[in-house]
C-alpha cells in the first residue's frame, strides 16, 4: 500500500486521475475537509451518493411506526382506559410520541449507520503506519493506492510533487 | 439623497487559511506546553461552579433524604420552581440547535463559527432541564415508570397525557442533542488526535474520534447524515417546546388554557437560547483569543436575531392579554388583572422590561455592536425569562377559579438551592467542554476558506 501526501488538493486529484488511468485497482483519498462534489471521482468514494439517508428514513419510519403501534396497542388491548370519554384508539394523543419516536429512531439509525459504513470505531488500520497520513486531518491532501505494480506508481505519484511518499505493509 | 453605505463586517478575519484555523484552534484546545494546564480564568470560573454545583447536590441529597415538603409547593400552586426551571433550562437549551440545525439548512456562513459552542450551550442546558422533572416526581427512582415496558403491574404510560408526550420530546432531545454534537465532533477530535504531541492527549481524542481519518469514503456518508440529522432537529425543537406548551395548555387551569402556548414557547425558547449564546460567547471570544473567527458580524447578526425573537415574544404577550379579555372567562380576566396589578406585578413588569423593553435597543447598528450592552440585555433577557415562567406558573395557579382555593407560593432554601445548583451543573459541563473540545468546528471551517485565505 502506497501512501502519498500532497499540499494542495488539485495535486491530489492530478495524481488519483493518472494513477486511476493505468490501475484501476483500489485508491482513496483523505483529507480535512469535505472532498468538493463535482469532481465525477466516484471511485475513490468521495463523491457519489450515500445510502445512509434511506437508512435514516427506514430507522424514522420503524421508530414512527412502532411508536405508534405501541400505543395502540397499550390503549386499546393491554391496558384500555376511559380518559374523558375518548375512544380508546384515541390516535390523535399518539401523535406527538410517535413525531418524536420517529426523529430518534431516524438519529441513531443514521449514527449507527455511520459507524457501520465507515469503518468505525476503528482505532488501529495498517494505514496509520504511514507517517504520511498524519498530515491528512490537518491539512495535507492525502493518496492511499493499492497498486499491481509499485514502482510504477511510485513514478507516478513523484511526478506530482508530493510532500511525502510512504510505504506500508497491509 | 442616497443612504450610506453599510459596510458588513466579514465573518472571518482577512488573512486567516484553513492551516491557520486549524493551527489556532487546537492550541486553544490542546494547550501543550503551555502552564498552567487551564488559563486562570477557566480555573476561577471552574471553581465558583463547582461551588454552586456542589450546593446543589447538597439539596438534592437532602431532597431525597426528606421528601417534597422541604419544598415550598403546596395547594394550590403546586407546580414550583421545579417546573419553572425545568422550562426555563430547555428553553435555553433551544439556541444552540437553532443556530446549528436551521441556519445549517439555510446554508449561512456566519453559522460555522458559532455551531459548536452553541451546540454545547445545548447540551449542558439540556442535561440540567432533564433533571427537575424526575427529581419533582416525588419518589424520583421510580422514574423509570415512565418509560413504556412490558412489567409485572400490567401498567403503561398514559399516552393522551401532555406530560408523557413532554418525556418522549426531551428524551429525544436530549439524545438526538447529544448525537448530532458528537456526530459534528467527530473530524474536529481526530484532528486534535493527529496534533497532540503527547501520548496521553492522542489516546484521548483518539479513542473519541473513534478512528475518523478523513477517508473519501467516511467523508461522503458524514456530510449525508450531518444534513439529515440537521434537518431534523430543526423541527424537533420546534416540536419539544410546543410539547412543553402542550403541558400548559392540556390543563384546564386558567391561564394555561390556551391554544397560543405552543407557539408562544417556542418563541420564548428562540429568545432565551439567541441571549444564552450572546451571553457566553461575548467573553469567551475575548477569553479564547476567538476575535478573527466569532467577528463583528457574528455579533450583529444574532443581535437581529435576538431582536426578533422579543418581537415574537412581545406579539404572542399581546395576544395573551388580548384573548383574556376577547373570551368569556370572568376567572381568566380577574387572574389577568391580579398578575399585572397584584402581588406578582413585579414579576409581570419585570418581564415586560427586560424581555420586550430592553431588547429594542439592539434596534441600533452601535447598539448591537457595542458588546458589553448586549451582554447586559442577554443577561437581562434570562432574568426577564424566568421571571415570565414564574409569573405564567405561579400566578395561573395561585389565582384558580374558586377565590377560595386562592393562595400563593414562596420558594423555599431549598428550591432556590437547587436552581443555583443546576447553573453549577450548567457551567462546570460547559467549562470542561471548553476546555477539552475544540470551541470551533474546525473542519467546516476549512471547508469555508477552501483554497485561499479570507
Amino acid at each position: 500500500m502506497i501512501v502519498a501526501a500532497f499540499a494542495t488538493e488539485a495535486g491530489m486529484r492530478e495524481a488519483a486521475a493518472e494513477m486511476r488511468r493505468g490501475d484501476p485497482g483500489f485508491i482513496e483519498t483523505y483529507m480535512a475537509m469535505e472532498p468538493c462534489a463535482a469532481e465525477g471521482e466516484g471511485e475513490d468514494g468521495a463523491t457519489g451518493g450515500s445510502i445512509l439517508p434511506a437508512v435514516m428514513l427506514v430507522g424514522g419510519i420503524v421508530g414512527g411506526v412502532g411508536g405508534f403501534l405501541m400505543q395502540a396497542y397499550a390503549t386499546t388491548v393491554s391496558y384500555p382506559q376511559n380518559v374523558g370519554g375518548r375512544p380508546d384508539l384515541s390516535w390523535p394523543s399518539y401523535v406527538p410520541a410517535t413525531f418524536e419516536l420517529a426523529v430518534l429512531g431516524a438519529v441513531v439509525a443514521g449514527m449507527a449507520g455511520f459507524l457501520l459504513l465507515a469503518g468505525m470505531p476503528r482505532l488501529y488500520d495498517p494505514v496509520d503506519e504511514a507517517a504520511c497520513l498524519r498530515g491528512a486531518m490537518l491539512g495535507s491532501y492525502v493518496l492511499v493506492v493499492r497498486p499491481a505494480d509499485s514502482a510504477r506508481a511510485r513514478r507516478v505519484l513523484a511526478r506530482h510533487a508530493p510532500i511525502g511518499i510512504d510505504e506500508v505493509a497491509e | 439623497m442616497s443612504a450610506p453605505a453599510v459596510i458588513v463586517p466579514a465573518v472571518i478575519a482577512a488573512g486567516e487559511t484553513a492551516q491557520s484555523v486549524t493551527e489556532r484552534i487546537s492550541a486553544v484546545t490542546l494547550r501543550e506546553g503551555a502552564r498552567p494546564w487551564s488559563p486562570l480564568w477557566w480555573w476561577g470560573a471552574f471553581a465558583f461552579s463547582l461551588g454552586l454545583l456542589g450546593m446543589g447536590v447538597i439539596s438534592v441529597g437532602w431532597l431525597f433524604y426528606a421528601g417534597l415538603g422541604i419544598w415550598g409547593i403546596d395547594w394550590p400552586v403546586v407546580w414550583g420552581l421545579d417546573i419553572l426551571n425545568y422550562v426555563w433550562w430547555i428553553a435555553i437549551a433551544s439556541g444552540g440547535t437553532f443556530i446549528s440545525a436551521l441556519f445549517f439548512l439555510l446554508g449561512v456562513e456566519w453559522r460555522t463559527a458559532l455551531n459548536r459552542l452553541a451546540e454545547s450551550l445545548t447540551l449542558c442546558a439540556a442535561l440540567c432541564a432533564a433533571i427537575f422533572p424526575i427529581l419533582h416526581l416525588g419518589r424520583p427512582w421510580f422514574f423509570y415508570w415512565l418509560f413504556p415496558y412490558p412489567n409485572t403491574m400490567g401498567l403503561w404510560a398514559q399516552f393522551r397525557s401532555p406530560l408523557v408526550w413532554d418525556f418522549f420530546a426531551i428524551l429525544t432531545y436530549v439524545l438526538a442533542s447529544t448525537l448530532f454534537w458528537y456526530f459534528g465532533l467527530l473530524p474536529d477530535l481526530a484532528t486534535l488526535r493527529d496534533r497532540a504531541q503527547s501520548q496521553g492527549l492522542r489516546v484521548f481524542y483518539g479513542v473519541l474520534a473513534l478512528g475518523f481519518r478523513g477517508s473519501g469514503r467516511q467523508w461522503r456518508h458524514y456530510r449525508a447524515v450531518y444534513a439529515v440529522m440537521a434537518a431534523l432537529m430543526a423541527p424537533l425543537v420546534v416540536s419539544v417546546h410546543s410539547i412543553v406548551g402542550m403541558d400548559f395548555a392540556g390543563s384546564a387551569a386558567i391561564g394555561w388554557h390556551s391554544t397560543q402556548f405552543p407557539p408562544f414557547f417556542v418563541f420564548g425558547a428562540a429568545l432565551s437560547g439567541f441571549a444564552v449564546v450572546l451571553v457566553a460567547i461575548l467573553p469567551l471570544r475575548v477569553l479564547l483569543g476567538l476575535q478573527a473567527y466569532v467577528t463583528d458580524r457574528h455579533i450583529d447578526v444574532l443581535g437581529r436575531l435576538f431582536l426578533t425573537s422579543s418581537l415574537c415574544v412581545a406579539y404572542a404577550y399581546l395576544m395573551d392579554g388580548f384573548s383574556t379579555f376577547y373570551g368569556p372567562d370572568p376567572a381568566e380576566r380577574t387572574m389577568f388583572v391580579l398578575r399585572v396589578f397584584g402581588l406578582y406585578a413585579p414579576v409581570y413588569w419585570g418581564t415586560i422590561v427586560l424581555n420586550i423593553l430592553l431588547p429594542q435597543l439592539l434596534w441600533w447598528r452601535t447598539a448591537r455592536l457595542t458588546p458589553p450592552l448586549v451582554w447586559g440585555i442577554g443577561l437581562g433577557v434570562l432574568m426577564g425569562m424566568w421571571l415570565e415562567r414564574f409569573q405564567i406558573i405561579v400566578t395561573s395557579l395561585a389565582r384558580t377559579q374558586m377565590p377560595s382555593s386562592w393562595g400563593q407560593y414562596t420558594p423555599t432554601i431549598w428550591e432556590w438551592s437547587l436552581f443555583f445548583g443546576t447553573i453549577g451543573l450548567f457551567l462546570t459541563t460547559f467549562l470542561l467542554i471548553v476546555r477539552l473540545m475544540p470551541v470551533v468546528a474546525m473542519a467546516e471551517m476549512r471547508a469555508m476558506l477552501r483554497g485561499g485565505t479570507a
